[in-house]
């Protein structure tokens, strides 16, 4: 576009500052609530009435934050799954597989301890330890096998963690109804309930796994931006020609990303399946959580690789589908509006990474030549 | 001086007014104007960093400059993209190789074609591709696969594709520096006759005057980012292009190392190795390097030079034979423990290997010293340490950056070779392989690089410098020999060769035998 004798144009900006990025994430969020107002617009009752039911409940009513909340770590958690072979450039799209197992892992500790058939159990110390140690080892297992065959034989990783999604999601089919081995009493297609002896303690009403994710999340950016081992994945993950020339060892960049991106996917499994109060086992729609794990994915990619800035992320998803839920049972809403909010949110996000990309700048333009050149400089 | 510039009467077909343009900490080009006239090879002529790339990549649309406009056949043109550029007849062919290296030539050279929408007709352009391979004598087989290619064939790639897609104004940027001589003898040729029986215009960006002595008519030369002269390149001197290049009397630093042969401190034994493409392409190399000695290996790219130097760094399996570094056998011993043992290795590939250009310079000497108990104190990258070795390292080899946190990606490929020597140097090497290091600079930068050579020799290192240059070999080594075919020709000191014999080892003619 030509003003006068300047000219406004669009181009491609250098890495913006953080606070336009914080900017820019704020104008998604206010835009992404613009756009899904249309979605919440009833005879009876406008939008502003709605989002202050659904930010109501998710942030503001106690039993509602606590749901906020749990739901939050656990995305964190998933977060850091993601996040950790993303900056190895590898791609886990493992996650519910991952949280699959661990959930699975978790439970066979009280099931070994007979806590099926006795419906209590006695548990100590160590049973409640074991728990999340089993389910995060289950995890890493299962990101380690992924890891190998990535490195080892340059299989695929997406492939792989996609399959062992649909693996993993039978295989607790197979745990839980009927005749599976962790099926509860009633045989409803869920698994037993964990007894209350097995249950972690809840210090400020949270377990201790939403501890863990949050200080999982500062060390996690810690190691990446101060420690040696953190400055091989990176650079792994931007050049692994650059990467092999400095003498770091591909298998073992990818081993280890994905051996911790599937422990703390399995750790979410444990969190969300027998940590979080008023669950403690895995239900029916294990299906509905295993989905949701994707929004890890979302998080880590909008909050750009930073761990400690998906933190805000993690809890405005989650408040928005513990929210969004709430106020479509209460207002009555069409089935989905929650997702629908998600969804908007994504794109909104991704649009102000895309503007982020590129700034308006105004130029001065210059005459047109002549067909006669001036004298050039060098010429005597 | 330069009738011809000043009789012109048609408009030039592409011109630059005004150009500015900054980049964080630097300001590349400063108010440059550049015209071409149609039909004519325009050399643009420079150092590293004088601003060539940033005036060429302006030109093809692939970055926007802060002042100024472009001008095709008179009429002001804005590019948005190179897609606009190429739309308008304007190709380019970069430094950087710029192809999928899974695909094949043939497919590379469809991709992006105007025709290849929908349906590819891949037997209808292999014919057109062969046709257009054959009018410029070219060799380069459509099936291969891109990455299975040396840099010579990769940038024919390039070429043929701009071709093909029908350009009329072909923009080279240091062709030249990638290729062997006879590849540049070829090169120049095809050009001339691109020119003279097709009428295409060629801007040519390059450092090296034999090159636009060769082929150019008109000459614009850029030093720091601004138009030193324009010249008619019949009417001007070498010594001439230099000042302006230079902006005063050259003075190239000379090193006298002395010569202290020490004891072995590299031993090759009947090394064989595959290359990319599964071929023996090393095949039974022997060869020792004592310290304070540096053994100079000439040869054509692809005869067994890349593989040699991967295969002593670590970075490539070896068949069979034994490579011992300070009498240790290091065959089978990871990249990671060579470095630590004493290897230094500058690789031919700057960017893609030897550089990760999403990271800070600092960040970029950690590539080197990540796994240094003195730079990674309890696991930790000291980085106010890694930031005052990168300062010096800028200061000693006279890097062009803003400063040490600016990106990889913002700096010459002359300014970061210097870097990557001064990175793989400052760990005081027992072992240095160096694989062209001077390929691509500009005189001052190259002579410089020398220098840095001998001193490494002088301070008792052991030097294998991998070359094409055979000045080069010959001004710097104690003993040189040449690969042919993934063997040595021969390999004897220097007062025992030419650079002609040595010229014609590289060419496969038996000379004597090592």
């Amino acid at each position: 576009m030509r003003i006068g004798a300047y000219r406004l144009s669009v181009e491609r900006a250098e890495a913006p500052s953080p606070p336009r990025v914080a900017l820019g994430a704020l104008l998604a969020v206010a835009l992404a609530l613009l756009l899904a107002s249309v979605l919440f617009w009833t005879p009876e009752s406008g939008p502003w009435t709605a989002y202050r039911i659904a930010f109501g409940y998710a942030f503001a009513n106690p039993s509602g934050l606590g749901a906020t909340v749990h739901r939050a770590v656990y995305l964190l958690l998933c977060t850091l799954a993601f996040l950790i072979p993303l900056r190895g450039g590898l791609w886990n799209i493992g996650l519910p597989g991952q949280v699959y197992a661990g959930a699975l892992a978790a439970f066979a500790v009280p099931f070994w301890a007979g806590a099926r058939e006795l419906g209590s159990g006695t548990a100590g110390g160590v049973a409640l330890l074991s728990m999340p140690l089993a389910a995060a080892l289950a995890g890493a297992s299962l990101g380690a096998l992924v890891g190998l065959l990535r490195a080892k034989l340059a299989v695929n990783e997406i492939l792989v963690t996609m399959m062992l999604n649909s693996v993993m999601f039978w295989l607790v089919s197979d745990f839980i109804k009927e005749g599976g081995a962790f099926m509860s009493a009633t045989a409803e297609g869920e698994s037993f309930t964990l007894p209350e002896a097995f249950r972690p303690p809840l210090p400020l009403g949270l377990p201790p796994s939403a501890f863990l994710g949050l200080a999982a999340a500062v060390v996690v950016d810690f190691v990446f931006s101060r420690a040696a081992a953190g400055y091989r994945v990176r650079t792994f993950g931007l050049n692994p020609q650059a990467a092999r020339y400095a003498g770091i060892d591909p298998v073992r960049v990818s081993l280890w990303v994905f051996v911790l991106g599937g422990a703390f996917s399995g750790l979410a499994g444990y969190h969300y399946f027998a940590a979080v109060p008023g669950l403690y086992k895995i239900p029916t729609n294990y299906g509905y959580y295993g989905d949701l794990s994707f929004y890890g994915i979302i998080c880590a990619l909008i909050a750009r690789g930073s761990a400690v800035g998906a933190v805000p992320m993690a809890l405005l998803f989650a408040g928005l589908s513990v929210g969004g839920r709430f106020a479509q049972g209460a207002l009555r809403l069409p089935f989905g509006v929650d997702y629908a909010i998600l969804g908007l949110l994504m794109t909104t996000f991704v649009f102000s990474h895309l503007v982020d990309r590129y700034r308006v700048v105004w130029r001065r333009t210059a005459p047109a030549p002549t067909s006669a050149p001036p004298r050039p400089e060098g010429a005597r | 001086m330069t009738p011809e510039l000043e009789h012109r009467t048609p408009p030039p077909v592409l011109a630059a007014r005004g150009i500015s343009k900054s980049f964080p900490g630097v300001r590349a080009l400063d108010r440059v104007d550049l015209e071409v006239a149609e039909g004519e090879v325009h050399a643009v002529l420079g150092q590293n960093g004088a601003g060539k790339t940033t005036l060429m990549n302006i030109l093809f649309g692939l970055i926007h400059p802060d002042e100024g406009e472009v001008y095709l056949r008179g009429r002001r043109v804005r590019f948005r993209s190179p897609h606009d550029a190429l739309a308008s007849g304007i190709g380019m062919v970069h430094q950087t190789r710029r192809l999928v290296p899974a695909h094949t030539v043939l497919e590379n050279l469809v991709l992006g074609h105007p025709r290849a929408r929908g349906l590819l007709d891949l037997r209808r352009a292999r014919q057109e591709l062969e046709a257009l391979c054959a009018r410029y004598g070219v060799h380069v087989d459509l099936g291969a696969r891109v990455w299975q290619l040396s840099e010579g064939e990769k940038q024919w790639v390039e070429i043929l594709k701009a071709l093909y897609a029908g350009v009329r104004i072909l923009i080279l940027d240091e062709p030249t520096s990638a290729l062997t001589p006879p590849e540049v003898q070829a090169l120049l040729r095809a050009l001339r006759a691109l020119v003279d029986q097709d009428g295409v215009t060629v801007v040519l960006v390059t450092h090296k005057l034999p090159v636009v002595r060769a082929v150019a008519r008109t000459v614009t030369v850029l030093r720091a980012g601004r138009v030193a002269a324009r010249l008619s390149v019949s009417d001007t001197t070498d010594h001439e292009l230099v000042q302006h290049m230079v902006g005063q009397e050259v003075t190239l630093p000379t090193v006298q190392a002395p010569d202290h042969r020490g004891p072995v401190v590299l031993e090759v034994e009947d090394l064989s190795a595959y290359n990319d493409k599964g071929v023996l392409s090393l095949r039974g190399v022997s060869l020792t390097v004592h310290e304070g000695e540096i053994v100079g290996v000439a040869g054509v790219t692809g005869n067994g030079q890349e593989e040699l130097a991967q295969v002593l760094a670590g970075l490539r399996p070896a068949v069979s034979g034994r490579v011992r570094l300070l009498g240790r056998d290091v065959t089978h011993l990871p990249t990671l423990d060579r470095w630590r043992l004493g290897l230094g290795y500058v690789p031919a590939e700057r960017t893609e290997v030897a550089s990760v250009a999403a990271l800070s310079l600092v960040e970029n000497t950690g590539l080197n010293y990540h796994f240094d108990p003195e730079f990674c104190p309890r696991g930790m990258l000291d980085r106010a340490r890694l930031e005052r070795l990168t300062r010096q390292i800028l200061a000693t080899f006279r890097v062009k950056a803003p400063h040490p946190y600016v990106r990889a990606q913002h700096l010459s490929g002359g300014n970061l070779q210097k870097l990557v020597l001064g990175r793989v140097l400052s760990r005081q090497p027992r072992l240095l392989v160096a694989h062209l290091p001077t390929q691509g600079l500009d005189v001052e930068a190259a002579s410089f690089v020398r220098a840095q050579l001998l001193e490494a020799k002088a301070r008792g290192a052991a030097v294998l410098l991998i070359s094409e240059d055979l000045d080069e070999i010959f001004a710097v080594s104690d003993r040189v020999g040449a690969l042919y075919e993934g063997r040595f020709v021969a390999l004897v000191p220097r007062n025992e060769a030419d650079p002609e014999t040595v010229g014609a080892w590289m060419a496969g003619s038996l000379g004597r035998r090592a």
